[in-house]
């Protein structure tokens, strides 16, 4: 009798919670899920976590959620989004990291009416050929190389740094499809201009990069321009040069560096006049346009016909500071400086 | 002569007599350069390091798969602690961090009788993701004070236009000779590698010499971090990823034989001199970089080969 009305007591406080958890939520009419790549130990993920909460501030009847893992592996962010889509979201946006992996739990999705964003990475094959999602939204790694290299030859038709020689883009996952574009459209752009141009492996080691560069500046003395794509190589390939006293820094002579990412040691770099120019493929849009279509697709029906590019956008010496301003907004002044490793 | 031959650093000895031989008739102008040779040995004594401390290892019939993480979990901690410590305060804890781990990976192995390759294994990545969790993603940045800091010099940075490792390398080996070839505890390791159950019949508690062993491994491999950042403070999650091995290699290279009791401290030294000088040499040549680890293999199995055959020539069973 007394377990009854346990049983009956508790039965009557769920009920309760449940009631006030559905009026709380009563306002919010849909539910998009953000299942990412970038954990919290990548300080790139607060770009994503801002933005949605921004996006919340704007749709107070949209709740979202970003889901993502520490411990990345491919088979954790497949089931990371498996997990996802049984919850029966209105919307997922998700990077299309293995296009094989993540072909299966997609389809499904879409197949069973939930629309699908892809960001920051998209699916490499062919329209008929890829996961039917409704848009792409965020940068194009081939464009980020060849917009810094035509930025590079405005500089050096004002006069303001050599005329590149010889280029090395140096790369440090030499499988990464990604960084293999940027280099690629830095290369499509400084051999028009009359350059060499060589990609070389460096690893992802700081002594062996440094150790891998410095071999290669010695056997190549006509290399100018180093394109390092990612941002915390650059400062090991600016100490390499500066070293070996091939005067770096941004002027008229000597080794030009350039490197990508809207990070404090990239944009530090360029304030400093290290770097001559970095990108950003405009992470904080990547996070918010994604929730802003799938938004405008449940009400609307909206779908846009081709993918959205949020980036690159080059930043320089001109803009680097407003760029400093918002980033710090966005890592915390603490972790801003913490992370300027120049 | 004799005396040369029955030393177990004879073949790394020929092989960098070999090397440099060939880097002279193809490239001699890139190769005898004041700046090659500075960039070649300052990486060399780093590598050496931390391929020293494997050498102790593998002398022990063991190995240590974690040395990569351990020198770059040492790097990053001493880089993290001294805003709060200090220079001196932060290089103290990061190396206790480094014997620490060296430490539970032994005990682990003696006392729980498991594989050395399994445990270290696990080091290996359990160290790597202390890295990630504690750093969010990004290392932090070493204060314009610290680098400047009389300790930080003496670590990192030049005498005479040579660099500070290669100092420190010389003086390390030199200490290692000596505890090795001049001490108990030296005869007392080799004999742990060289037959355990003989070892421990005259009364050599195995278990503390491997134990020992482990320590003076991560601790070699954290000092080795730190030098490293002492010279260039600018790093990344990645510090020390895939130096495992290289650090092998390098011992290997040098004479040490995986089934234990034999070795030499010059030999490991000019092993890791083999593996960085391949590396350079083969991207000053214009080959792409990833090559040289399939040059390192080729060089690695004839290694092995000849050593063996040589402690066979010797009289050692192996």
């Amino acid at each position: 009798m007394r377990i009854g009305k346990s049983i009956l007591y508790s039965a009557l406080l769920a009920s309760a919670a449940l009631g006030v958890a559905h009026a709380q939520d009563g306002e919010k009419q849909y539910r998009f899920v953000m299942v990412s790549h970038i954990g919290s130990n990548d300080p790139n993920m607060n770009w994503l976590t801002t933005s949605l909460k921004e996006f919340e501030a704007k749709y107070p009847d949209v709740k979202t959620e970003y889901i993502s893992t520490n411990n990345y592996s491919v088979q954790e962010h497949v089931r990371l989004l498996e997990q996802a889509i049984a919850t029966q979201p209105d919307g997922i946006a998700v990077p299309i990291v293995s296009s094989d992996a993540f072909e299966g739990p997609l389809r499904k999705a879409i197949d069973a009416g939930i629309p699908v964003v892809a960001f920051n990475i998209p699916d490499g094959r062919p329209d008929g050929e890829r996961i039917p999602y409704l848009t792409y939204v965020g940068g194009d790694e081939f464009l980020t190389g060849k917009k810094l290299g035509e930025y590079a030859l405005t500089k050096v038709e004002a006069g303001e740094i050599p005329k590149p020689t010889h280029v090395v883009c140096a790369s440090h996952d030499s499988a990464h499809q990604g960084l293999k574009a940027r280099c690629a459209g830095m290369k499509e752009v400084m051999e028009k201009a009359g350059a060499k141009f060589d990609e070389l492996f460096i690893g992802a080691e700081p002594a062996t990069a440094r150790n891998t560069l410095q071999s290669f500046l010695q056997a190549n003395p006509d290399t100018n321009y180093i394109f390092t794509v990612a941002g915390w190589s650059s400062p090991w390939a600016w100490g390499v040069a500066n070293e070996m006293k091939l005067d770096p820094d941004v002027d008229d002579k000597g080794v030009t560096v350039l490197t990508v990412d809207e990070g404090p040691v990239s944009i530090e770099g360029v304030r400093a006049g290290h770097i001559l120019a970095t990108n950003s493929q405009g992470f904080w849009l990547q996070g918010y346009a994604p929730m802003e279509w799938l938004y405008w697709n449940k009400k609307f029906g909206y779908a846009p016909q081709q993918s959205i590019l949020t980036g690159p956008l080059v930043i320089n010496k001109d803009n680097a500071d407003q760029w400093a301003e918002q980033v710090r907004g966005v890592f915390g002044d603490k972790a801003y400086d913490e992370q300027n490793t120049w | 002569m004799k005396y040369l031959v029955r030393s177990q650093g004879f073949g790394a000895t020929i092989g960098v007599i070999a090397m440099l031989a060939v880097f002279t008739v193809i490239d001699f102008s890139g190769w005898w350069t004041v700046q090659t040779l500075s960039n070649v040995t300052q990486f060399t004594a780093i590598l050496a390091l931390v391929a020293l401390g494997q050498a102790l290892v593998i002398m022990t019939k063991e190995i240590d798969l974690s040395v990569g993480s351990i020198y770059g979990l040492t790097g990053v901690a001493f880089i993290t602690l001294e805003p709060s410590l200090g220079v001196p305060g932060s290089l103290v804890v990061a190396l206790l961090i480094a014997a620490a781990a060296g430490f539970i990976q032994g005990t682990a192995v003696v006392k729980g009788e498991l594989p050395s390759m399994i445990v270290t294994l696990g080091g290996l990545f359990a160290a790597r993701g202390i890295i990630y969790v504690w750093t969010g993603g990004s290392v932090h940045n070493f204060s314009p004070d610290a680098r400047t800091h009389a300790l930080t010099r003496l670590l990192g940075g030049e005498l005479f236009g040579i660099s500070a490792a290669i100092y420190w390398v010389a003086i390390i080996s030199v200490l290692l000779a000596i505890m090795l070839w001049g001490t108990r505890f030296g005869n007392r390791l080799l004999a742990t590698g060289g037959s355990r159950e003989s070892a421990e019949s005259r009364g050599v508690r195995t278990d503390r010499v491997k134990t020992a062993a482990f320590v003076l491994c991560s601790l070699l491999a954290g000092f080795a971090g730190i030098l490293t950042l002492c010279n260039q403070p600018q790093t990344h999650v990645t510090l020390g990823e895939n130096m495992e091995l290289e650090a092998i290699s390098a011992a290997v290279i040098g004479g040490c034989l995986l089934t234990g009791g034999r070795g030499s401290i010059l030999g490991v030294v000019l092993g890791a001199l083999i593996v960085v000088s391949f590396r350079y040499e083969l991207i000053a040549l214009g080959a792409p970089s990833s090559w040289y680890i399939t040059f390192v293999g080729a060089v690695l199995i004839v290694a092995v080969i000849f050593n063996q055959k040589l402690a066979r020539f010797v009289g050692h069973s192996v």
